[in-house]
């Protein structure tokens, strides 16, 4: 009986998780967590909407009794071939109940990832996994040239993209700047470099691409783990340790907070 | 109706009933009401009931666990958080593509478009492939209507058309892929012009079978006589729709969001970027994929993005154009309607021309 109730119900079920899930993420300002900030607005009224729909097709739903009465009306029009194909039962029960559990699991496992666990950003382990070399030098290559424009505007993207862009313009070495990442290894791991980075998204966390600049810090595992979130000042300038281009020469650096809205768009 | 009854029965008595306060919606019958009526009122008063419980369930659920802290291990982390993104993100447009659906299937009268086809039967196929933008149904929910169709005069080549165009050739799937890639590489427009083309080829390739309606499956006239025997109110309905329809996507979203995720921390990059940077192998993996995650056109595309970086464009207009086709959900969907005979020639179809369009991108891109 309950492989058929899960049936009716599953997809209810499925928009409430998702609705509260979405809902309370908007309303607690964390759905920047997931999603692009344009997506905001049209995402919270479908939530309502579907919210509203999925409770009021609750209370309408044909319960139990009128459905029984459903079920005898299928069967009137039913061919042979469907009449001999009931009578093979404990086949077709076998399969009710295997999809009846799998149900289970996509409910509990959407429970779980949606309800049950805090919101998080993704991890520095994703971001060397993604690496951040090439995505930054990528997005550098695809967007306009910043060097010789204000840097005292610049962003925190547009600090990554134009050291990758080359040119040791005088005004980047000489323009002191305050950036806030979170700490990644290099590339190659060395000992006296991180990267300071951020996720950029253009539709939602799974496009996320790291984008950052490298720090000069000898012996950085000492003061800061990846993942922490840091705010650094200093100025950009050649790599003491001899590497290609620039990269940020701390004058301060201190653990923070994570911002409330961790990626760039 | 048993529930106008009720309700002057109601108003005559003057006893209350415990459970008003809890629905808002319908006036309750006194307890002493007699028969079915009391039954009904309820049975939704205690739905109410059930429904609050659960929605300030899982509303409790979050409030309490948002501050725990869970140190899980990095990938699994992540993991979670790629595939909630998903799922987050495809949402509101599944709700949106849902409420649509249901409006055309209680407002607009199915015989209002078959009538006005005209008649050459090219520009009949291409004019059919056009009607899922009227009809922004998923693909989920475009077998039920193909039926309707074919009942209401349809050639089984032009329900094929229809059925294979509208997922790609709707609002709510163009907004989407148009939100995901823009008009990057030119996959917005390939997708479009994909669908468009193959639809109707294998339209026309089914046109010209000799005895048509022998790839339908004899227990498809049942199946129609109970679609037109669906009755009651539209509201009645419409829940009933909404009940089903989400029942058959969202689990397959649920399941695709979190493929999506996996593959995003589970499958070295490495690998991911040799397949998907090999312009023939590329195309294959992904219409591989597109058959195994079953997701619904609507919303492929953000899952699609999650692989954009990696794979060749070509790679992602087979896995758009030929997921929102054929699938395993969409098989087993096809499978009520058609016979396997037939399912397995339009699989062999839409995969070939699928792969030469994705090929085809490949050497323009």
């Amino acid at each position: 009986m309950w492989p058929r109730f899960l049936e009716r119900w599953k997809g209810i079920a499925l928009t409430l998780i998702g609705v509260v899930a979405t809902l309370w993420l908007a309303f607690s300002g964390q759905l920047g967590l997931y999603i692009h900030p344009r997506y905001f607005l049209f995402t919270t009224i479908m939530a309502v909407i579907g919210g509203a729909l999925a409770i009021v097709a609750m209370l309408l739903l044909p319960a139990s009794g009128a459905d029984e009465a459903d079920h005898e009306h299928e069967h009137e029009g039913e061919s042979e071939a469907d009449a001999s194909q009931r009578r093979r039962r404990p086949r077709g029960r076998r399969r009710a109940l295997a999809g009846a559990w799998a149900t289970v699991a996509i409910l509990v496992g959407a429970g779980i990832a949606l309800l049950a666990l805090p919101p998080a950003t993704l991890s520095a382990a994703t971001a060397v996994q993604r690496d951040v070399e090439r995505t930054t030098s990528d997005l550098a290559n695809e967007s306009p040239l910043l060097v010789g424009t204000d840097p005292s505007e610049f962003t925190f993207r547009d600090w990554a993209l134009v050291v990758r862009q080359g040119g040791a313009a005088a005004e980047l070495t000489t323009t002191d700047v305050s950036l806030v990442g979170f700490v990644m290894p290099a590339p190659d791991d060395p000992d006296d470099t991180f990267v300071l980075a951020r996720f950029t998204i253009t539709c939602c966390a799974v496009d996320a691409q790291p984008i950052g600049v490298p720090v000069h810090l000898p012996d950085w595992r000492e003061r800061f783990s990846p993942d922490d979130w840091v705010d650094a000042t200093g100025r950009f300038g050649a790599d003491p340790a001899g590497g290609e281009g620039l990269v940020l020469l701390p004058t301060s650096l201190e653990v923070t907070d994570q911002p409330s809205e961790p990626y760039v768009y | 109706m048993p529930r106008g009854h009720a309700r002057s029965e109601a108003s005559a008595s003057r006893t209350t009933y415990a459970g008003v306060s809890m629905s808002h919606t319908h006036h309750a019958p006194p307890t002493g009401a007699p028969g079915p009526a009391r039954g009904l009122a309820g049975r939704r008063a205690v739905g109410a009931g059930i429904a609050a419980a659960i929605l300030a369930g899982l509303i409790a659920v979050r409030v309490t666990t948002s501050q725990g802290e869970f140190d899980l291990p990095d990938a699994t982390q992540d993991f979670v958080t790629l595939s909630a993104s998903v799922l987050i993100e495809s949402l509101p447009f599944v709700f949106l593509g849902i409420g649509l659906s249901i409006a055309v299937r209680l407002w607009l009268p199915e015989d209002f478009l078959v009538r006005r086809l005209p008649r050459h039967p090219g520009i009949r196929r291409a004019v059919v492939s056009l009607l899922g933008v009227l009809l922004p149904v998923c693909e989920c929910g475009n077998v039920p209507l193909a039926r309707g169709l074919i009942v209401r005069g349809l050639s089984v080549g032009e329900a094929m058309t229809f059925l294979l165009a509208a997922p790609i050739l709707n609002p709510v799937t163009i907004i989407t892929t148009y939100q995901a890639f823009g008009w990057d590489d030119g996959i917005l427009a390939a997708r479009i012009a994909g669908g468009f083309v193959i639809a109707n080829l294998v339209g026309w390739v089914f046109s010209r079978h000799p005895q048509p309606m022998s790839l339908l499956t004899p227990k498809f006239q049942a199946a129609c006589a109970h679609e037109h025997a669906e009755g009651g109110r539209k509201s009645r309905r419409a829940a009933k729709m909404f009940a089903e329809e989400t029942a058959a996507m969202l689990p397959a979203l649920v399941v695709g969001s979190a493929i999506a995720g996996l593959i995003q921390v589970a499958v070295s990059r490495d690998l991911l970027v040799t397949l998907g940077q090999n312009p023939v192998l590329s195309v294959f993996a992904l219409m591989v994929l597109a058959f195994v995650v079953s997701i619904c056109s609507n919303v492929d595309a953000f899952f699609a993005l999650a692989l954009g970086s990696t794979f060749m464009p070509g790679a992602i207009v087979a896995f758009l154009v030929f997921g929102p086709m054929i699938d395993i959900k969409m098989l087993a969907l096809l499978r009520t309607t058609f016979t396997t005979r037939t399912l397995v020639q339009l699989t062999a179809i839409v995969a070939l021309a699928s792969a030469a369009l994705g090929l085809a991108v490949n050497v323009v891109a």
